[in-house]
């Protein structure tokens, strides 16, 4: 069943389609909670953004556009706690040109993982949604709100920055 | 590299989401809607159209109950945006709770009205126009179950194909 169907079958108020929708998205919302804040307060916000996302549900317009949608709720509950424990950097950054990195080979899932609490929260974001979340370079800028050039930019910054942290532990590529 | 997960099963997190969706909760913030609507338009109607000058005693009174039951009004109608779901069948059930409460309060009015020998205008102006605004939440709450059947009814049939 599509992602689609469960979540307009759940707008009509089905409890086994929210239940379905609420098992089959748990995994990758708490992963990207996760990889944003630390063990502790990654399961209470998970909770939080499931609770928005209840009560947003009835009023989503686009029920195709789902994931971005609802990793746009998450991001906002993320950012709420970052606030304060952040500055949240708001200027885009340009002038990278996306280029194809080596990293993206060499770098394995539980690698990327472990090396992505290093990185600074606005690269590790979209590294998060693009390569855990697998979502494209437009549903990450309409996510963060920014543009689609300045994904690409943040995506490049973070690949060097993980090569770098890579280097110095000894990886070569 | 050990995989971590969440402490939440699944069916936790259904568990601990169940709270905002209990039929109790949805039934009671309409509810508080329709009741401190239909209150403050009856007690104001009530006010207003008494025929005699009221003591200042008797007028802060009815000044009291209105506040009150604009207070219930608006404590279900933040329940209702910010905190309860309606879903949309949901939407068509409370929808028609608020026809059949504007129809109530239409016919106390205009009872009022009657027996006061005066205002049966005014009166039947006020509750009109809860009717219709009812009403036209009544259709737009059909229009939208229809249309989200219909989406499932498509996407049902493209999946089977």
């Amino acid at each position: 069943m599509t992602d689609e169907l469960l979540v307009v079958r759940a707008q009509l108020g089905e409890r086994a389609a929210l239940a379905e929708l609420v098992a089959r998205w748990r995994m990758p919302v708490w992963t990207y909670v996760r990889r944003m804040l630390d063990a502790e307060r990654a399961d209470d916000v998970s909770q939080e953004v499931w609770l928005a996302v209840l009560r947003g549900l009835p009023r989503l317009r686009e029920p195709d556009r789902f994931a971005p949608w609802l990793f746009t709720i998450a991001r906002r509950s993320v950012t709420d706690r970052l606030r304060g424990q952040y500055a949240f950097r708001q200027e885009d950054l340009v002038g990278d040109v996306v280029v194809e990195d080596p990293v993206e080979s060499l770098v394995d899932r539980a690698e990327l993982v472990s090396l992505l609490s290093e990185l600074p929260v606005l690269e590790r974001e979209v590294l998060v949604l693009f390569y855990l979340e697998d979502l494209p370079v437009e549903d990450c800028a309409r996510i963060c709100r920014i543009p689609a050039g300045t994904v690409k930019s943040r995506l490049n910054r973070a690949r060097r920055l993980l090569r770098e942290h890579l280097e110095k532990k000894g990886y070569r590529p | 590299m050990i995989e971590e997960e969440p402490r939440l099963s699944a069916q936790e997190m259904i568990d601990r989401l169940e709270p905002s969706l209990s039929l109790k909760r949805r039934v009671r913030a309409v509810a508080a809607l329709l009741a401190g609507l239909a209150g403050a338009v009856f007690v104001s109607a009530l006010w207003w159209s008494e025929p005699d000058p009221l003591p200042g005693r008797t007028q802060l009174v009815f000044a009291l109950l209105t506040v009150c039951c604009l207070a219930w009004a608006g404590y279900g109608g933040w329940l209702l945006t910010r905190r309860v779901p309606l879903f949309a069948t949901d939407r068509v059930i409370a929808a028609w709770m608020g026809l059949a409460a504007s129809a109530a309060t239409t016919t106390a009015l205009a009872a009022v009205a009657v027996q006061r020998g005066t205002g049966l205008v005014p009166a039947l102006a006020v509750g009109g126009l809860f009717v219709a605004v009812a009403l036209v939440l009544a259709v737009r709450a059909h229009a939208r179950r229809r249309a989200l059947l219909r989406r499932v009814r498509e996407l049902t049939g493209r999946e089977e194909k």
